[in-house]
């Protein structure tokens, strides 16, 4: 048992154990909850301090035959983290102490059941991110819909059942298409490892990739969510208790990022290169048109919850504009989006609790009755709003930097895009934190207490750590993030010479460097 | 028939290959004979758990060691494949027969009828797997259908139940007789019925083709494959539950198997015509499913959706020599997840039939994650099961079948069946909805539990169950490992 079975599985020990507490211990249910993520954190510290970037292959490795159908390649158990990964382990790791930590205030009815699911979709999460074999990647891609399945249909709020349907069968329909995809892949290559499937897809024509990337696309694209399928998540979001939202926008809309990274871009460069154009539009559409829905919403959560449609519009922008900055921008941009939309989520719940409201003209100067609360609500603003000096600022800035060098329009409207961003977010907090103190329950309101202060700290010190000095995180996913963007250079190498007939010697000597199957 | 040719034709190899039948045959007699002796009432559940179990350490026993040739004058085959179908026959009727026990109340009296019958469905299941020859399956084919005939109208008390069983028999009825026209025709064109005389046949000869169209839709009924699949929803919900169970899992693999070792009669160009049929059977189900307020109804749809996928396999199979072992693989992983999966589910919902307000409307299963949290998590399983979410036997049967359906060409209709899969989905999803999310329903009366301690044996087959659910899920190896 190595340490990443042992982070992976982790959590769902915790569960079981929670699963055998009677239902009524519930202080015992919330510390083993806490300890168990607590101990993943630490497993997750000391992966990270491990990690040796400069070593491309996966670390860690643990390897175990599965099975085998007749016919069909050997499926193994195996997880390994490399520089793709380790920063969204981290996150991941990181996240979720703060998590339960943060349950303490608004679950109180079932807290069995919501700690077990908690702790279950740890381990799917934790399982999608460290997956080296394309069965295993899928098995946890789909568990892990099921715990916030249950988290939003029983601890969610009026329209529960609504929304978390719709979220299940939404991506539940991407993901049963990539389902056949990865049927397809495994009976053309005859094998499920990742790594040796990432070899041999590039090589394939690229109308064969664009296939097989449409139907990973797909998937990815519902759950990140990307334009035109982006409606289940702000009823999700609305809809979920402050923890599930927090998971939710941390890390689970993560998943579908991690996979257009992984598997469309770094599996795909062929086909990645010849759509690009397609998703740097998509991208740069989402972050406008996810500001201007922000802009019109009054109620707070369902702001931050379009906020994201925006700042995931800015990752798939740079992901897709396939430059080294672009591509570590949106990577930096990821973990951004988690610290500082799961930070603003956590406000939103913690003033929920107070008032039960979430309704913008129901607040108004409470910076007065809340000061400490005031002051971690403008960080995570700034912080969302990409302040220089806070972790925003680098993220947008690699990724406008990487459109541009590609699509100087498209970088302009995503700079349109923080200009928008800027106005909501700053709008919504004076609207909420300054101004006359009018109403009687507001001034009544009692501030952050220690509880919630700890929980918010680790968040800010990232916040600030990022802003400041970014060069040790994105060194984790330089060399990783380079050897992509090579691939990519290559196949765009060979696009551009195929579509110059002129000179056939050249296009000649290019193909024949690339076999195809 | 003199007795030398008696002998030779029950040599050592027929002996042992029809061992699993005479020991249910041995059973079910001495179940009655047991039944008459007053002194003895207590050991019948003895009697039946023994002989079903007995038959499937038999059959066990023929999986580690087949007989490879065709016994009785090559009208039977015990190979490694009937063997493991035979397994799985056993299986489902022990666990529905689990289920049966507590759940008649006013016919409670005529139980050793009941589990007569039951006793002999298996004889029936294990004969139309092993036949090699349509005589001999359709001897196990009304072997089978007879006890259940009876077995659907067997709440005698209940107009739905009556109402049920006439509907199938009847319809079995016609089902039979088309069966038996077409193995007339297939004779009348071939002079044979022995399978393994119509391998070298021509069997591309109208009147040929004409019979086995009969057979197909004949097997097709049992199965329940659009468009002879109207009579399900009624029987299966008018049904005595654990028979609904018996019906949805032993009966359609049986079916399943004598579908497989008789694909070859189908021409091979006519797998683009088996998939079609699966599409719109699948179709078909899952859209009926979507409009059920009463969940043994929906799994009755759901089953009809079931067996389409299922025919996605027999299509891949007839297409190419290569995909035989693989198809085989799938059909049998596959039902072996279905066995277990529905009959849980039906277990379940007849649990709660005897419980509560006695019915299993969505209405009366809100609120239950509260008022029997073990129960519901149970069903939760098998429903996930059902819909082909992973860490459960369902979602690795639907990837092995989706595997085959893909290599044997028809990638678009692969595509198809996942996105039908997903409506699937939809439906179960209600369920789990009402059990966890919705607050318990004011109509409904206090929960009545009918005998304290009655539970043991419906507790007991749900665990096993829920273990074989989730180990096939996680550990496919070891089951994949027992079909080679």
């Amino acid at each position: 048992m190595t340490s990443l079975t042992w982070l992976t599985f982790l959590p769902l020990v915790g569960a079981l154990a929670v699963l055998l507490t009677p239902s009524t211990a519930v202080q015992l249910q919330r510390m083993i909850a806490l300890s168990t993520t607590l101990a993943v954190a630490v497993l997750g510290f000391l992966i990270y301090r491990q990690f040796d970037a400069a070593l491309l292959d996966p670390q860690n490795v643990v390897s175990i035959p599965w099975f085998q159908l007749e016919g069909g390649p050997a499926i193994h158990f195996k997880l390994g983290v490399d520089g793709l990964s380790i920063l969204m382990v981290a996150l991941t790791a990181l996240l979720m102490p703060i998590v339960i930590l943060s349950t303490w205030g608004h679950v109180d009815k079932r807290v069995k059941e919501f700690m077990v699911w908690m702790l279950v979709m740890e381990t799917g999460m934790l399982g999608v991110f460290l997956a080296l074999d394309l069965v295993l990647f899928y098995f946890f891609w789909e568990i892990s819909l099921i715990p916030l399945y249950f988290l939003v249909g029983i601890w969610g709020g009026e329209r529960r059942l609504y929304a978390t349907v719709k979220f299940f069968l939404y991506t539940l329909a991407g993901s049963l298409v990539m389902l056949v995809a990865v049927i397809a892949m495994l009976y053309r290559f005859g094998t499920a490892d990742i790594g040796a499937l990432t070899q041999q897809a590039g090589a394939l024509a690229v109308a064969d990739q664009s296939w097989l990337f449409a139907a990973f696309a797909l998937a990815f694209a519902i759950k990140v969510p990307m334009m035109p399928f982006h409606t289940w998540l702000a009823d999700a979001h609305t809809e979920a208790p402050t923890s599930g939202s927090v998971v939710l926008a941390g890390v689970l809309l993560k998943l579908g990022t991690y996979g257009l990274l992984r598997f469309c871009i770094a599996m795909f460069p062929g086909a990645a290169v010849e759509w690009a154009w397609l998703f740097m539009g998509i991208g740069a559409i989402g972050i406008v048109y996810g500001a201007f829905l922000a802009m019109a919403q009054n109620d707070l959560k369902r702001l931050v919850a379009c906020s994201s449609v925006s700042h995931l519009g800015y990752v798939i922008l740079g992901m897709f504009a396939l430059t080294s900055a672009g591509l570590q921008g949106g990577m930096l941009q990821m973990i951004n989006h988690g610290l500082s939309t799961g930070m603003l989520f956590l406000l939103v719940g913690m003033i929920y609790e107070r008032r039960h409201t979430r309704a913008l003209d129901e607040f108004g100067g409470i910076a007065s009755s809340m000061p400490l609360f005031a002051v971690f609500l403008v960080i995570a603003v700034l912080s969302s709003a990409a302040l220089p000096g806070l972790n925003g600022f680098i993220g947008e800035y690699l990724i406008l930097k990487g459109a541009f060098d590609v699509s100087p329009a498209l970088a302009v409207i995503g700079v349109l895009g923080v200009i928008f961003g800027s106005i909501y977010l700053l709008v919504a907090t004076r609207k909420v934190l300054f101004g006359p103190l009018t109403r009687r329950e507001n001034r009544e309101l009692s501030d952050l207490d220690l509880r919630e202060v700890s929980l918010l700290l680790p968040i800010v010190v990232f916040i600030v750590w990022i802003g400041v000095a970014p060069t040790p995180f994105l060194a984790q996913s330089q060399p990783a993030i380079d050897r992509v963007v090579r691939r990519c250079s290559e196949a765009r190498a060979l696009k551009f010479a195929s579509l110059s007939p002129q000179r056939p010697g050249e296009t000649a000597a290019l193909s024949s460097q690339a076999p195809i199957r | 028939m003199n007795p030398q040719s008696i002998s030779t034709l029950f040599d050592d190899n027929a002996m042992r290959a029809m061992g699993p039948l005479f020991a249910l045959t041995l059973g079910a007699l001495v179940l009655l004979l047991v039944g008459v002796i007053p002194v003895l009432h207590a050991a019948r559940h003895l009697v039946v758990a023994a002989t079903l179990i007995a038959a499937m350490l038999l059959q066990i026993g023929l999986v580690n060691d087949p007989v490879t040739e065709v016994v009785i004058a090559g009208t039977y085959a015990a190979d490694r494949t009937s063997a493991l179908w035979g397994v799985l026959f056993c299986v489902a009727t022990l666990l529905s027969w689990l289920f049966s026990l507590h759940y008649y109340s006013e016919d409670r009296p005529f139980q050793l009828e009941h589990d007569f019958l039951m006793l002999i469905t298996p004889i029936g299941m294990m004969l139309m797997a092993g036949a090699q020859d349509l005589m001999v399956f359709f001897v196990g084919l009304e072997v089978l259908s007879i006890p259940l005939y009876a077995l659907a109208a067997f709440r005698r008390n209940r107009a739905r139940s009556i109402e049920a069983g006439l509907k199938y028999f009847l319809l079995g009825a016609f089902a039979a007789a088309f069966f038996l026209y077409g193995a007339a025709l297939v004779y009348a064109a071939s002079g044979s019925v022995s399978f393994a005389e119509l391998r070298l046949a021509d069997r591309t000869a109208p009147m040929f083709v004409a019979g086995v169209a009969l057979i197909m839709a004949s097997v097709f009924f049992k199965i329940s494959v659009f468009p002879f699949h109207l009579w399900v929803p009624d029987v299966y919900e008018g049904s005595p539950t654990p028979v609904t169970a018996l019906m949805a899992t032993g009966t359609k693999a049986a079916a399943f198997a004598f579908l497989l070792n008789a694909a070859f009669l189908v021409p091979a160009s006519q797998a683009g015509m088996i998939v079609a049929v699966a599409l719109i059977t699948m179709a078909i189900g899952n859209l009926g499913a979507l409009m059920q307020n009463d969940v043994k109804r929906m799994l009755a749809y759901s089953g009809i959706a079931h067996a389409g996928t299922i025919l996605l396999v027999i299509a891949g199979y007839m297409s190419g020599e290569l995909l035989r072992d693989a198809a085989l693989d799938a059909a049998l992983f596959y039902m072996g997840a279905y066995v277990f999966t529905a009959a849980g589910a039906f277990g379940l919902l007849a649990v709660l039939e005897r419980s509560g307000d006695g019915s299993t409307t969505l209405e009366s299963l809100k609120g239950l994650s509260t008022r029997r949290p073990a129960l519901a998590a149970a069903m939760t399983l098998f429903l996930l099961s059902l819909g082909g979410i992973p860490a459960t036997g369902g979602f690795l049967g639907k990837w092995f079948v989706f595997s085959v359906s893909y290599r044997s060409g028809f990638v678009v209709a692969t595509v198809i069946a996942a996105l039908l899969s997903v409506v699937g989905m939809a439906y179960y999803l209600r369920v789990v909805v009402a059990m966890y999310m919705q607050p318990q329903s004011k109509l409904l009366g206090e929960p009545v539990e009918p005998h304290p301690g009655s539970n043991v044996p419906m507790a007991l087959a749900t665990a096993v169950c829920a273990v074989f659910v989730l180990a096939m899920g996680m550990l496919p190896g070891y089951f994949l490992d027992q079909l080679r």
